[in-house]
């Protein structure tokens, strides 16, 4: 596998999450698999940004080791990534910069190249992966079709500047520095049947996407048929609800932003009730207002799917950076005890099976589905099959419930049944009255204090809960080895456990992965089943105080034998979970 | 033989949980007729309603209900409405629920205008809770948290609607359910947000705004001939409290409702391709009863290419 890793470095309002994504694009074209991060200030100009773009001829779920190339956008920045390069780096930037020895600097007057040929100094974003192409020895067929795709809201204009650009940063470098960059790709992996020039042909047609994580979660919940999405604007949610907002119209949604969380949450359980399917969006902080309605969601049964981003906290915390500490918040969360689902999936593919599997959830036994992310996994962009996007498509459709003939005015909205799951109606429907109600309630829904309605009404909600359990399938260890100690992991981090394992693996360790795409119900069986007796066990996890750990302790009384923990708002990197399970698994065991 | 729609067809079989001679009977009666007169089948009809005495009301007449949390029945409503704007949707509660509590949505479901009637109980105290305080309480009333007498003065709604050119901004009394069902009746048939601000009395914890203190000074604006297009004399009316107490139409504003702005300009941007014939209000089809293609996922997917 070969592979080679760029960081673009500048300044908030440069431009670089258009430049990372359009040069990884392009990537994804030619035939690699591209992971990109963004390290994003929460400010909207100045400061310092970066983006890296891991690109290989394998699939790729983190971030890569020491970059090969660096393209700064701001030459004052080069000097703050020195320390995350290879002693053989090139660094592409605007005027001469001092490297240590072994890096070659090819300098390119990108701005004035911007200015020249895309008419605007912003375009130097444009010229600067025009220029990164060439040094690895890329061609720019296909360019024009790509910015079309990407650009097409903003005009004919745009697309035709920005193409400019990138092939006067292109030519820049084609004429000058050819020879200054050493770092070639190998043949692309993916996109068989492309034009046999390889490398570096964009003649293919394409079948993996390049897509963040909140793109894939829109992009499900649309799959499965949403019609109603709310959210109050918050990191790292915002994308999920702005995609919705620019695709309103083709996609047929209602989405609003309403004056708060609270009204965001209440709005959507409105929606449902009356038929939508609804979506809020929000992370922590707004998801602390959305508690009330949540046990409001609860009581009422209504469907409803919450997409929930962790960034760290407690408070404001830091908004543009990553955690993995609201686990336990979400599955308490809300007053009183009634049923839900913790989806936590790892990257674009999962966020979009998770949303299909969210709505389906929600729909069949009417109640909570979250779907958890962090930033880490919204923000990042993720090389992905486009029939993995594709593959649940029909199943999250709206399934009517096939309704018996009923006497007129006799429905009751909460009829006890096995399952505890009501037939559901929605107002409107012809000579039936439908009844919701927050207070404790009859099978019509009126309120009530009566003692055994109230028990046979807290029966019925949480027995709901043994449904989703069978829904929710397996858990496994993701490797076919004799694995003596197992590494646990939800969310985000599965790219790098699973690299690092593999990494730990090759050096002959018995360890292997387990990672949980739900929380919730917690599968303490599918656990019990993995873990015999003799085995380490070890958590991964973004935050302090081990939630995971916890979950393992609590649900099925397991005492873990270490916890990897990073809580500084960063990623892991695959280095540092791969060297402190080392640790963890002592001298021996390998 | 459709049957023929009478204040008894709204006639619900839940037992009533009100003190005796409380304002919210009279209020009851007043919605049971309204509808009957408008003609309104039970099931046409959604009653959105938070907590607190007056957020009881829906379970007390045959309508779709959903009794939600204080303070949270315009968001709720605002679900409903957008979702399927062919049922009548009612908000209704009391001042704590609507003024206090949701304070913030009340502001902004003025703003938004959809259409929608927002019934408020206005006992100017808290009646479930026992009689502490309420945003509309007169400056000086004492109550079990104001032992001193309440120090802010009193919140007016009406004006603020006013200000914020409401759809619909009427007022009735309790004491007077005829007149209140026709000022319900016009709120109904209103397009866009309409207040209906009801003047009640709380036999057991507001023993300074009785029924007798209110019928000493409520007057009924249409003597007067008060015109609800000429905001000015609106504001005026909405301020007006003490010895004289305005009811009925106080203002009416010609702004478009959400709804029919949100479908116009969708209408503007373009062709709404298949399936996606739903947006925000006007006069769509309910969404429950919309299908959508499975091409519109792949469509959007190559946007990633």
């Amino acid at each position: 596998m070969s592979e080679l890793s760029i960081v673009i470095t500048g300044r908030a309002g440069q431009g670089l999450q258009v430049i990372s994504r359009t040069l990884g694009r392009m990537l994804v074209r030619a035939g690699y698999y591209v992971f990109v991060t963004q390290d994003v200030m929460s400010r909207i100009r100045g400061g310092h940004n970066f983006a890296r773009v891991r690109v290989s001829s394998g699939p790729v779920a983190a971030d890569g080791d020491k970059a090969q190339v660096l393209v700064a956008l701001d030459p004052a920045l080069v000097a703050r990534h020195l320390p995350d390069l290879a002693e053989d780096a090139v660094v592409v930037t605007e005027a001469p910069a001092e490297l240590p020895a072994g890096m070659n600097a090819v300098v390119i007057p990108l701005a004035d190249l911007a200015r020249e040929h895309g008419e605007d100094p912003v375009m130097a974003n444009a010229a600067a992966v025009g220029a990164t192409l060439a040094l690895l020895g890329l061609e720019l067929d296909g360019t024009e079709e790509m910015f079309e795709n990407q650009f097409a809201h903003k005009g004919n204009e745009v697309v035709k500047r920005n193409v400019a650009a990138v092939r006067a940063g292109f030519r820049a470098v084609e004429d000058d520095h050819k020879r200054c960059c050493s770092h070639r790709l190998g043949t692309p992996a993916h996109g068989l049947g492309h034009d046999p020039k390889l490398p570096g042909s964009f003649g293919h047609v394409p079948r993996h996407v390049l897509i963040s994580g909140s793109e894939a979660i829109a992009l499900g919940a649309i799959a499965a048929g949403v019609r109603v999405v709310t959210g109050y604007p918050m990191s790292p949610a915002t994308p999920i609800v702005a995609y919705c907002f620019g695709h309103a119209q083709e996609a047929g949604l209602i989405v609003e932003q309403p004056e708060d969380e609270v009204s965001a949450a209440n709005l959507a359980i409105g929606a449902a009730f009356a038929g939508a399917r609804a979506m809020v969006c929000t992370a922590g902080g707004g998801f602390c207002l959305m508690n009330e309605a949540l046990s409001l969601d609860g009581m009422t049964e209504v469907p409803l799917v919450l997409c929930v981003g962790m960034r760290p906290g407690p408070a404001t915390g830091m908004a543009t950076r990553t955690a993995q500490a609201d686990v336990l918040f979400s599955i308490y969360a809300g007053h009183g005890e009634f049923p839900r689902a913790v989806l936590t999936p790892a990257d674009a593919g999962q966020a979009f099976l998770a949303a299909q599997e969210a709505f389906r959830i929600a729909w069949k036994y009417q109640t909570p589905v979250f779907i958890l992310f962090d930033q880490f996994m919204a923000d990042s962009l993720w090389t992905v099959e486009e029939d993995d996007l594709r593959t649940e498509n029909r199943q999250g459709r709206q399934e009517r419930q096939a309704s018996e003939p009923m006497e007129a005015y006799s429905y009751r909205r909460y009829k006890p049944t096995e399952s505890g799951v009501s037939p559901m109606l929605v107002p409107g429907t012809p000579e039936q009255l439908v009844y919701a109600d927050s207070d404790e309630h009859t099978e019509e829904g009126h309120i009530t204090e009566s003692a055994a309605t109230r028990d046979l009404m807290v029966n019925k909600r949480n027995s709901k809960l043994h449904g989703i359990r069978q829904e929710l399938g397996e858990v496994k260890v993701e490797a076919e080895v004799e694995a003596e100690t197992l590494v646990f992991c939800f969310g985000s981090t599965r790219g790098v456990v699973a690299e690092a394992v593999a990494r730990l693996q090759k050096k002959g360790h018995k360890v292997a992965m387990v990672h949980l795409r739900y929380v919730w119900p917690f599968p303490a069986e599918a656990v019990a089943g993995l873990v015999t007796k003799g085995k380490k066990v070890v958590t991964v996890e973004q935050n302090h105080t081990g939630q995971l750990a916890q979950l393992l302790l609590q649900e099925w009384g397991l005492r873990v034998d270490g916890i990897v923990r990073r809580y500084d708002g960063r990623p892991f990197t695959v280095g540092e979970v791969e060297s402190e399970l080392e640790k963890m698994m002592g001298v021996g065991n390998g | 033989m459709a049957e023929q729609l009478t204040p008894r067809s709204f006639e619900s079989a839940d037992p009533i949980a009100w003190c005796p001679g409380c304002g919210n009977f009279g209020i009851r009666e007043a919605v049971k007729l309204a509808l009957s007169e408008l003609g309104l089948k039970p099931e046409q009809t959604c009653f959105v309603s938070g907590i607190g005495q007056a957020a009881k009301a829906p379970h007390y007449i045959r309508c779709n209900l959903f009794n939600g949390l204080h303070g949270r029945t315009l968001p709720v409503a605002t679900g409903i409405k957008l979702t399927n704007p062919e049922l009548v949707v009612f908000a209704e509660g009391g001042d704590g629920d609507g003024y206090a509590e949701g304070g913030n949505h009340f502001l902004h479901a003025l703003r938004r205008n959809l259409d929608m009637t927002y019934l408020v109980h206005d006992n100017q105290i808290y009646g479930l809770t026992k009689g502490q305080t309420s945003p509309t309480s007169e400056a000086g009333l004492r109550t079990r948290t104001t032992p001193c007498g309440a120090i802010e003065p009193a919140f007016r709604p009406l004006a603020l609607a006013v200000m914020m050119d409401t759809g619909f901004v009427g007022r009735g009394f309790c004491g007077r359910p005829r007149h209140l069902a026709d000022i319900i009746k016009q709120a109904v048939q209103h397009r866009g947000f309409s207040l209906v601000e009801i003047l009640q009395n709380c036999v057991s914890f507001n023993h300074v705004n009785t029924a007798k203190w209110y019928s000493h000074r409520i007057y009924d604006l249409a003597e007067e001939k008060h015109d609800p297009a000429d905001r000015d004399k609106a504001y005026q009316k909405a301020l007006e409290w003490g010895d004289r107490i305005p009811l009925g139409v106080i203002y009416k504003s010609g702004r478009e409702s959400y709804g029919v702005l949100a479908r116009d300009m969708t209408e503007v941007a373009g062709t709404v391709p298949d399936g996606a014939a739903s947006l925000r209000g006007g006069d769509c089809p309910p969404l429950a009863t919309s299908e959508r293609t499975p091409a519109l996922v792949d469509r959007l997917l190559a946007n990633f290419r």
